[in-house]
């Protein structure tokens, strides 16, 4: 009997000893994580990543999506206004998008439009919770940090071109108020801040974060790097004897030099561009941010976002004065989302560069959250529209929004989903969920949908339980 | 072994051993078939050439290995086996080839069979060289599993088998064994919390049930049942499962199918699956070791050790162990002077009498280990008014509770049933919205006493019940229950089954938690919780401050502490002895460090993967790198602070001034601060017939500014960490005065901008009057007037000030120097104060939304970037750089002086060669700067 336990006992400890390599630990460290599947890059159709973030809530029927125009007369009633813009055709047959956007509606020929995404239903709204939502794949609060889908994509593909980082983060800076908010999902999370944005809040400075320190000339920052690697050779450290602390410590070292003073560093140099290039592409911060995008890729960039930044009833979080804001709005994605399009197109990149432009939610003038449902906190809208500051879409509206898409395999001039004629603009086909866009995302990268790490002892995949699915209809049918 | 494999050309004969195994492979049997083919059709070619050569490169290939084996951890069956049969070989082909050369002629029969042979050893050698590199079962693995490590222990049920039919409790048995199968190597895709193809295997309902393909099992016909034919298949077959992982042996395999064909009983125990470590502590007497082990730590690691057949290794050196205990008990490095001393103290017992000394040092003890407490239970991270009191810290009571050195029983008392100020802990964080059933702040209480303190994982079972162990969903509704104000209805992954349970702590063995309201459930839980016969929350405690100290735990990792332990009676020991000493958190770690064992050198561990396996042989501590905070301090210490700001004080100085700035409208919204020039006026008169006695101000701003009294120009600064104090000439002063101040707001784009500025006037009559900055200053962005400095001038269109404050909690914290009590100005402020920012972050100070139990020891590129590239960093060095020239040393004198302070030594004569040469090419300044630069980066400084 005692026998029969033992061998039961011995059993389950070898058991337990051959899954303990793929349970690691609970370490943060990625380094030793091991992913049960390889990328099978050879399916990839797309190498990098481009996500141009509309924070804030970009409102589809004033974007992407418009519906009736409904022109500002004072004391007209709230419940009339419904686009608050006339909508001007684009290179698509039938499609029209709103006024202020005649750029991207030139290149939609090159791309999709997907009118048919709905944000999750987190309760009252908090702008980044849903952003944490979007670009983690996880609803906050999780129990453990999930990583940014940059950070996957970092892990999985690791860099282009080994010297320029594989995750960049262009245009968000932490000083705005919910910091804190934004940080917790601007993170590599369980896989190590070795994956972790390479932040740039402003592309024009780009060339500071990866050039040797301000008043050092490479001269200098090599001779530098000589005499820092001839004083470790020399230094009494043999005595602690080697190890892969100070290996991985001075590979590492090693690497950040090269990195300096690598010619591709020029990619984040802005200055570099042409004047009338730079000057097409200089709306503002997102302008240049599109712009940086695009060098960056030139060199090897694997995931770019860019965003317009996020900011607490600014940007598109519009909570009044809606309509006057969104022209300025336009007016800074337009032109550059356009250039970025045909630059890409031009140097015959955009094939392999998924292009991707979201945003957290909708907006709708009266609509909170999702219809029926009753949500704390609503902005105040007046019944009816007595000055310009009312007349705009001030509430977060989840039911329905915009995404384009263009490269990586993804249909040209394709549409897929539609919003309802009258409110609630909900979507009312092919309802897409953020778990298919992220599994889209990396389907075209050919990271396939089982990539998971035990976190925890958890298995933890890039969409929740690895469920997400592909949005066949989006790709060119491959033969 | 370790000297032999040190050199290069050694490791690459090693490195080489698996390219060069293939040469006598397809020498050898290349000869041997081409000798049987002449053999069989009587030719009369001549291989003999390629069986020297194949000869030859056998014996290459088996030096390789041997070296190959010196500088690796290869121990074991397989290896032992590999290596005999190489070294067979190796033997045989040089027979082989001997005799072709002498002997073939006359016997070319004999010949071919020694060239048979030495072909079958090298199979041999080749499969066990395989298995150790593909895995033992790479052959195996195309037939069912013949490994009889998995038989299980088919054998006592095939001796039952023969009887028709089995007693209860065998059938049972039976059944609890099928479902542990189930549990290992099921549970990952069929369960409950994952149902692929609709099959959870993790109760009886879901067994019976079956999958979206119907029933996978019919009780008493094995052969009839699809989880017995799916098992079956071979693994390129789709349908095989398990789909992840190895197929399940045979023996595996008989015993569902033995259990199918019993009818598939079920037995109604809970399954308990996973290890249990027992709640109660071991009290192991300790063991009888050699007069020379005292310390109880070493005698139990004596006796590992022998097990082990580890020899004690000489114990670092004085100026190591000063190190390495400032490090550890007060994350500050030793001051020269202190080492000096040290080295020359006489005393037998002067390291006892160190860490003595240094836990009297309770501040900085406090202050060093506050940073571990914060990642444990996740306190110090910030957040905004958006998540309204949605979350708090504990930073307060904490420090407090350090620096009183609570007895640790009190102290998880605390956290349990908190008072306010230690509410944080269980309190977790509110996201605003909904959230998940699992993340419900009464669950996150539970899940974080069940991590932090208790050291077993409950967000598994928070959600379904846990694959990973023994807990159940039931059991973590239970628990979150005691936190709940009212019962929490049960959500399996998120969707509520309409049931509830009473509230009750994971262990009932310990007591029943009582109470019908929270305040009288939380005393009880936390009665018993800390009583001592729950050895789980001793254990856990010391276990975490031995993986500081080791960086390892006894048990890893340290959240799961129903694994194994290296030594079980040392962990047990300490944690019965920790509470034979009431509970002190300092007396445990002077226990741990004055043992020899704490002297142990770091080891040379293989890997990262190997010191979080169970593999993992205890030699000594680990090699540690420097923490964020421990390198910002350090730094600190020897270059220039690094901090001036902090965001707790425990000092309370704060003054009653608010940082202002002007307003910045956008449409209608407050925005950022744009970069430019700001104006700033505030006027104040004095009381009638009162004389001055003594004025002095405090100003700083972020990021420039001018300041005039009375038109008159008075200071300036550029950096708002750098505190300005200043006696004001009191003739300066009249009845009715004008502050103006231009301020700058630096930078290309929009970022947090703000002055603080106080004056403080003693009066002769002994009254004190002060002006602070605050919303009652006006304001504007217009520069063109020049008079504006006046007190004549008009300022009536100007905006009132706005109050900044914003980024007081989020940016700046509390400036210590910001007070007229101190006059130290360059005081520097430990890393731990000070809030979270990109620097510390990079260098792996955790955000803590999470329970961090462990920090990567590994580096990154964006660490070296930062280190390489960094303006902040770079900054400070320059500014070190200068004050080192400034107070007149020479430069080499300054560096040997910067290399004491950093390393606590002189450099060696080849470094001074090096450093000697660097200067006779650059600048002093810049010369400077790069070997300040290169000494803080220096592995022997950040490594520990």
């Amino acid at each position: 009997m005692l026998n029969d336990i033992e061998t039961r006992r011995t059993f389950l400890r070898k058991m337990q000893q051959a899954s303990m390599a793929a349970m690691a630990v609970s370490l943060p460290s990625a380094s030793f994580l091991s992913s049960c599947s390889k990328a099978k890059t050879s399916q990839a159709r797309a190498d990098s990543v481009i996500l141009l973030w509309m924070a804030g809530g970009m409102c589809h029927t004033e974007t992407f999506d418009p519906k009736t125009y409904t022109p500002f007369e004072k004391g007209m009633e709230s419940k009339a206004v419904v686009s608050t813009f006339p909508s001007s055709p684009t290179v698509l047959d039938g499609i029209h998008f709103s006024e202020g956007l005649e750029g991207i509606g030139s290149v939609m020929d090159r791309g999709t439009l997907i009118r048919s995404y709905r944000a999750a239903d987190l309760g009252h709204i908090l702008h980044t919770r849903h952003q944490y939502h979007w670009h983690t794949c996880y609803e906050p609060p999780q129990s453990v940090q999930p990583p940014h889908i940059g950070a996957w994509i970092a892990k999985e593909l690791g860099p282009v071109n080994p010297v320029i980082p594989p995750f960049i983060d262009i245009g968000q800076r932490f000083t705005v108020g919910e910091g804190e908010e934004l940080k917790a999902f601007h993170s590599a999370g369980f896989l190590g801040s070795a994956f972790g944005p390479f932040f740039i809040p402003d592309p024009a400075q780009g060339l500071e974060s990866v050039r040797p320190p301000k008043g050092m000339d490479l001269k200098r920052f090599e001779s530098r790097n000589k005499l820092y690697r001839d004083l470790v050779k020399s230094s009494a450290f043999g005595e602690y004897g080697s190890s892969y602390q100070q290996e991985s410590y001075l590979r590492s070292m090693e690497q950040a030099y090269q990195l300096l003073k690598s010619p591709e560093a020029q990619a984040f140099d802005l200055s570099q561009e042409p004047k009338e290039v730079y000057d097409l592409y200089n709306t503002g911060r997102f302008g240049l941010g599109c712009l940086l995008a695009r060098r960056l890729v030139e060199s090897g960039a694997r995931f770019i976002s860019v965003t317009t930044e996020y900011e607490p009833f600014l940007g598109w979080d519009t909570h009044e004065n809606g309509h006057t804001r969104l022209k300025g709005m336009k007016a800074q994605i337009d032109r550059p989302i356009q250039q970025l399009i045909l630059d890409l197109e031009e140097r015959g990149l955009l094939d392999r560069t998924l292009v991707v432009l979201a945003s957290e939610f909708s907006r709708d003038m009266l609509m909170e959250g999702r219809p029926g449902a009753n949500v704390r906190d609503q902005v105040k809208v007046p019944d009816q529209v007595e000055t310009l500051k009312h007349y705009g879409m001030h509430r977060h509206f989840t039911d329905g929004c915009s995404m384009l898409m263009w490269g990586g395999g993804v249909r040209k001039g394709f549409v897929l989903g539609e919003t309802a004629a009258e409110r609630p603009f909900k979507a009312i086909t092919e309802p897409i969920v953020i778990d298919q866009v992220h599994q889209s995302i990396y389907h075209a990268l050919g990271i396939p949908p089982e990539t998971q790490y035990t976190i925890e002892q958890r298995p933890f995949y890039t969409t929740p339980d690895g469920t997400g699915e592909v949005i066949t209809d989006l790709f060119t049918p491959t033969i | 072994m370790f000297l032999l494999s040190s050199h290069w050309l050694l490791e690459l004969g090693g490195k080489l051993h698996p390219l060069l195994v293939h040469f006598p492979i397809g020498l050898l049997v290349g000869a041997w078939l081409l000798e049987s083919w002449k053999h069989w059709r009587q030719g009369s070619q001549d291989y003999r050439q390629m069986v020297y050569l194949g000869a030859f490169f056998a014996v290459c290939s088996v030096i390789g290995g041997a070296l190959l084996k010196a500088s690796g951890d290869y121990a074991g069956e397989t290896i032992r086996w590999h290596e005999i049969s190489g070294y067979l070989t190796a033997g045989l082909a040089i027979l082989t080839a001997l005799y072709y050369k002498y002997r073939s002629d006359q016997f070319p029969g004999r010949a071919y069979l020694l060239l048979s042979i030495s072909c079958i050893s090298l199979t041999f050698a080749g499969h066990w060289g395989a298995s150790l590199t593909h895995g033992a079962d790479y052959l195996s693995s195309i037939w069912t599993s013949t490994d009889q490590q998995d038989q299980v222990n088919l054998a006592h049920w095939q001796s039952l088998s023969s009887a028709d039919s089995f007693p209860e409790d065998q059938l049972n048995r039976l059944n609890v064994e099928v479902r542990a199968l189930f549990a290992h190597r099921c549970y990952q895709c069929h369960s409950e919390a994952k149902r692929k193809g609709g099959l959870a295997l993790d109760h009886k309902e879901g067994v019976f049930a079956g999958g979206d393909g119907g029933a996978i099992l019919v009780a008493g016909a094995p052969e009839e049942s699809e989880i017995i034919r799916r098992l079956k298949l071979p693994r390129s077959d789709e349908e095989a499962m398990p789909t992840k992982g190895k197929l399940l042996s045979e023996g595996e395999i008989d015993l569902i199918a033995l259990w199918i064909e019993q009818g598939a009983p079920w037995a109604d125990t809970t399954l308990k699956v996973f290890r249990e470590a027992p709640l109660a502590l071991k009290r192991p007497a300790l063991p009888n070791t050699p007069a020379e082990i005292k310390h109880p730590i070493d005698k139990f690691v004596h006796v590992y050790f022998q097990e082990q057949g580890i020899e004690w290794p000489n114990l670092i050196d004085d100026r190591q162990f000063i190190r390495r205990a400032f490090l550890d008990i007060t994350g500050l490095l030793p001051k020269p002077a202190a080492i000096k001393q040290f080295e020359e103290n006489p005393s037998t017992n002067k390291r006892q009498e160190l860490i003595k000394h240094l836990l009297s040092d309770k501040e900085n003890y406090t202050l060093h280990w506050l940073s571990f407490w914060n990642d444990l239970l996740r306190n110090d991270y910030s957040g905004t008014g958006f998540i309204t009191g949605g979350r708090k810290q504990v930073t307060d009571w904490l420090y407090r509770t350090l620096i009183e050195d609570k007895p640790y029983n009190q102290m998880a008392k605390e956290l349990i049933n908190p008072s306010k100020e230690s509410a944080g802990f269980i309190k977790g964080i509110q996201w605003r919205g909904v959230v998940n059933a699992s993340q419900r702040t009464e669950l996150q209480a539970a899940q974080n006493i069940s991590q932090s303190l208790l050291g077993i994982n409950l967000k598994c079972a928070s959600c379904h019940n846990s694959f990973i162990n023994n807990l159940t969903l039931e059991q973590a509704y239970s628990f979150a229950n005691i936190f709940a104000e009212e019962p929490l209805e049960i959500h399996r992954c998120d969707k509520p089954i309409g049931k509830f349970t009473a509230p009750g702590f994971l262990y009932p063995s310990l007591g029943e938690v009582v109470g019908d309201s929270l305040k009288e459930r939380l005393a009880s839980l936390a009665e018993v919780v800390v009583q001592p016969a729950n050895g789980r929350l001793y254990r856990n405690i010391v276990n975490r401050f031995w993986q500081q100290l080791f960086g390892r735990g006894i048990i890893t990792p340290v959240d799961e502490l129903d694994n194994l332990p290296w030594s079980q009676d040392l962990l047990d020991w300490m944690a019965a002895e920790f509470i034979q000493n009431d509970y002190s958190l300092a007396q445990l770690l002077a226990d741990i460090m004055s043992s020899q064992t704490y002297q142990l050198p770091a080891v040379n561990y293989s890997s990262p993967a190997f010191v979080a396996s169970e593999e993992f042989v205890f030699r000594g501590p680990l090699i540690k790198r420097l923490s964020a905070e421990q390198f910002v301090d350090a730094f600190a210490q020897v270059v220039q602070p690094f901090y001036h700001s902090r965001s707790y004080d425990p000092d309370s100085l704060e003054m009653d001034c608010e940082w202002i700035w002007h307003e910045e409208i956008e449409v209608e919204r407050r925005v950022l601060p744009k970069p430019g020039i700001r104006r700033f006026r505030k006027s104040f008169s004095l009381p009638i017939g009162q004389q001055i006695s003594k004025a002095q101000l405090l100003m700083t701003a972020d990021d420039a500014y001018s300041l005039f009294i009375n038109g008159q120009k008075l200071l300036e600064g550029e950096d708002w960490q750098q505190v300005q104090q200043l006696d004001l000439p009191i003739d300066i002063l009249r009845k009715n005065n004008q502050i103006a101040i231009e301020g700058t707001n630096e930078g290309i784009i929009a970022n947090p901008a703000g002055l603080l500025f106080s004056l403080r006037m003693e009066l002769e009559s002994g009254d004190t009057l002060f002006v602070h900055s605050d919303r009652s200053w006006k304001t504007t962005k217009d520069t063109s007037d020049l008079d504006w400095t006046a007190l004549t001038y008009d300022d009536s269109d100007w905006g009132g000030a706005w109050r900044a404050g914003r980024f007081e909690k989020s940016f700046w914290g509390v400036l210590p120097s910001f007070n007229f009590e101190s006059t130290d100005t360059a005081l520097f402020v430990r890393a731990a104060l000070v809030k979270q920012d990109d620097f510390m972050k990079t260098l792996g100070r955790p955000v803590r939304e999470n329970v961090t139990s462990q920090r990567s020891t590994t580096s990154t590129l964006l660490q070296s970037l930062l280190l390489t590239n960094s303006a902040l960093f770079h900054d400070k060095i320059k500014e070190a750089a200068q004050a080192w020239l400034a107070a007149g040393q020479p430069p080499m004198e300054a560096v040997e002086e910067l290399y004491v302070q950093a390393l606590g030594r002189q450099p060696n004569p080849r470094e001074k060669r090096i450093l000697r040469k660097q200067l006779k090419s650059a600048e002093p300044e810049e010369f400077l700067e790069d070997v300040i630069w290169s000494l803080v980066l220096l592995p022997e400084f950040q490594l520990i």
